[in-house]
């Protein structure tokens, strides 16, 4: 028998019984709609938080922090001891290391300020996050600026883009309106160190520092914080501290590797971990987020799975049903020399064709159904986010393209796999006995 | 079955020729039907050999059986068995669809075969729209579609009145004289003017006439 002529007679045997075909299908309609909305809807959030961790950072940035030993550094058989061996810190040697790394572009260490500290401007004042990197350029970071330059000098900071944000009136009285955050670009703000003796007496430290970029946004740490020459935060540390540091010896508290390549930053990461030291990528922990949404999409996928197995019982009956009403219709097939491979294909067709139509169903009222929730969401989201004054996700619901196409051929194979129990019996029926039959 | 012995045909020696119009007569559980659907590879015997030009039916496989089916003989039944979906000229042409054969071609040689049963005005009529005695020449085409030389009708009358019986029989008739080898299972008294052998079963034997009709006789008597 000819594909085409198969497929024809499929057809015209479906639309014999429209309405039971049609009320079959809808189940499968049901469950391909279940399956498409709410695959629809895991791939929505993971859209959605992919785009806030978006500014997660560069992709060609790789942390690095010392490793003080312990954990997964036992010695194997033996007992299990930290020797100092273990430790690793990130001094200027190590640091060499890391550079000698093939597809590493720099290496530029970095210290927080270890001090409380207070930034004033005009009569607003904040607490700031004062981050020390070794360069004269933030660039280096991966970070770019919206107004000024990324050079730092001394007596300069360059600001994330949210900082403003940060400052309050410490005066403000309750029930009067706070004031807009402030524009600190080209302005001289003044930065007060504390630091407490022993007995808790107060010494300040005043700093006049001059605004000299403000970065973009990136959504990332750089958003907050304030970027100053490693060297002054070194020295402030160390008045703070009362001691003195050497890079030499005690190491950074943090590194930061760049890598030319994004796709190199895994590797680069592995080979770091190697030498003994923790290596985080931004990439890793999409891998993570990633798999997280896999998962939850096979979940999601599964419960509406449900809804299709639910139909494909339905396929089975309603094919179980149409071949015993065509006994005799079967019998005669056999008489006019169709074989029993013919007979299976024709009624594992309709079971098919059943799946199919419902499959097409499915996926036409699971996207009006995204599409609705999208608007939904859209609506919800922007009263919020007028609220917040801040960029939400637009999308609740994405349907990838696969998606589609997935469950299309599943509810085909779903009706083709309910109809095989049933086109099996049409096909090894004992043709006098078909023929036969009232 | 309540110990009683069910015999579906049971020792029963027949031989056909070729080109020949048999008519095959008995009583009902004479076994008559029984013998028809054996000779056309539709049921299996238990036990006894069946063979056409050579071929062994009872050693065949399910596949072999519906491939000589589709190259050897065409059916007829009492009851038509159209598929009410098809048209006339669908109903006609659909055999072949297991032969494989184009569209086209189908359509061409199921027109050819409508106009030779007489019907070639009624290709688009569904069988509810037709009369038995239409709806019976419809699936003689049928039958005849794949070239078979073997026709194989059982009860084609029953159904029928008398006139379009006499039409279905003379259809038949011509089959036979146009050099096909036409085996009829009937009650139908007329059909054995066109025969030229008949057989005369009794509870599964063949029998003479002259048994045959004492037979017939006694069961009358016994009403």
């Amino acid at each position: 028998m000819k594909f085409f002529d198969l497929l024809r007679l499929v057809a015209g045997n479906l639309t014999r019984r429209k309405a039971r075909v049609a009320l079959t299908a809808v189940g499968v309609v049901i469950g391909t709609a279940a399956v498409v909305v709410l695959v629809s809807l895991a791939s929505g959030l993971r859209q959605s938080a992919s785009e806030q961790l978006y500014g997660i950072g560069d992709l060609t940035l790789i942390q690095v922090s010392p490793s003080y030993g312990g954990e997964g550094m036992y010695m194997g058989g033996g007992g299990a001891i930290s020797s100092p061996s273990d430790v690793k810190l990130l001094t200027n040697s190590a640091l060499e290391d890391f550079r000698a790394i093939p597809g590493v572009e720099s290496v530029i260490p970095r210290e927080y300020l270890m001090s409380s500290a207070l930034i004033k401007f005009q009569k607003l004042e904040m607490y700031p996050n004062i981050i020390g990197i070794g360069t004269n350029d933030v660039a280096d970071l991966g970070d770019t600026t919206d107004r000024g330059s990324t050079e730092l000098g001394r007596g300069s900071i360059v600001i994330g883009v949210t900082v403003p944000q940060s400052f309050y009136d410490p005066n403000l009285r309750p029930g009067k309106e706070p004031p807009p955050p402030p524009d600190l670009f080209n302005q001289q703000v003044q930065m007060v160190v504390f630091k407490y003796d022993s007995e808790g007496h107060e010494t300040r430290k005043n700093i006049a520092l001059r605004v000299t970029g403000v970065l973009k946004e990136t959504r990332g740490e750089s958003d907050w914080a304030i970027y100053m020459p490693l060297e002054q935060v070194k020295l402030l540390n160390e008045w703070s501290q009362n001691r003195r540091f050497n890079y030499n010896k005690d190491g950074y508290s943090m590194a930061i590797v760049k890598v030319t390549d994004a796709n190199q930053a895994m590797e680069v990461a592995d080979q770091i971990t190697a030498m003994g030291f923790q290596a985080y990528t931004p990439q890793s922990f999409l891998e993570g987020i990633n798999n997280f949404f896999i998962i939850l999409q096979v979940i999601f996928g599964g419960v509406g799975a449900i809804a299709l197995l639910v139909a494909a019982i339905g396929i089975a009956n309603t094919m179980a049903m149409s071949i015993l009403e065509r006994t005799r219709e079967i019998g005669l097939m056999k008489a006019v020399g169709a074989t029993n491979r013919d007979v299976l294909a024709i009624f594992l067709g309709e079971a098919a064709g059943i799946g199919f139509l419902g499959g097409l169903g499915g996926i036409a009222v699971g996207w009006l159904a995204s599409q609705a929730i999208n608007i939904l969401a859209s609506i919800y989201m922007a009263n919020q986010a007028g609220q917040q004054g801040s960029g939400l996700p637009s999308v609740a619901a994405v349907i990838p393209l696969w998606l589609p196409v997935f469950a299309l051929v599943f509810s085909t194979l779903v009706g083709m796999l309910s109809g095989l129990y049933p086109a099996l019996r049409a096909a090894t029926m004992v043709p006098v006995l078909a023929l036969k039959y009232e | 079955m309540g110990g009683q012995v069910v015999r579906a045909l049971d020792n029963v020696d027949v031989e056909i020729e070729e080109g020949t119009f048999t008519v095959v007569m008995g009583p009902s559980g004479s076994g008559k039907s029984t013998l028809l659907y054996l000779l056309g590879g539709l049921d299996r015997a238990t036990s006894g050999e069946i063979s056409i030009e050579g071929e062994r039916l009872d050693q065949m496989d399910e596949n072999a059986l519906a491939l000589f089916r589709r190259r050897t003989m065409g059916f007829v039944f009492q009851s038509f068995n159209l598929i009410p979906s098809m048209d006339a000229l669908e109903n006609v042409g659909f055999p072949m669809q297991f032969a494989g054969t184009n569209a086209k071609q189908r359509k061409i040689r199921a027109q050819e075969l409508l106009a030779q049963v007489g019907l070639e005005n009624r290709a688009d009529h569904r069988p509810s729209e037709l009369s038995g005695g239409q709806q019976q020449r419809v699936a003689i085409a049928r039958a005849l579609v794949n070239a078979p030389k073997l026709i194989l009708a059982d009860e084609p009358t029953g159904n029928l009145d008398t006139s379009s019986g006499s039409a279905v029989m003379r259809v038949l008739s011509d089959l036979h004289k146009a050099g096909r080898t036409v085996l009829v299972v009937t009650h139908d008294p007329r059909m054995t003017h066109f025969a030229t052998h008949r057989i005369y079963l009794l509870d599964g034997r063949v029998v003479g006439e002259a048994e045959y009709e004492s037979a017939a006789l006694e069961a009358l008597q016994i009403e």
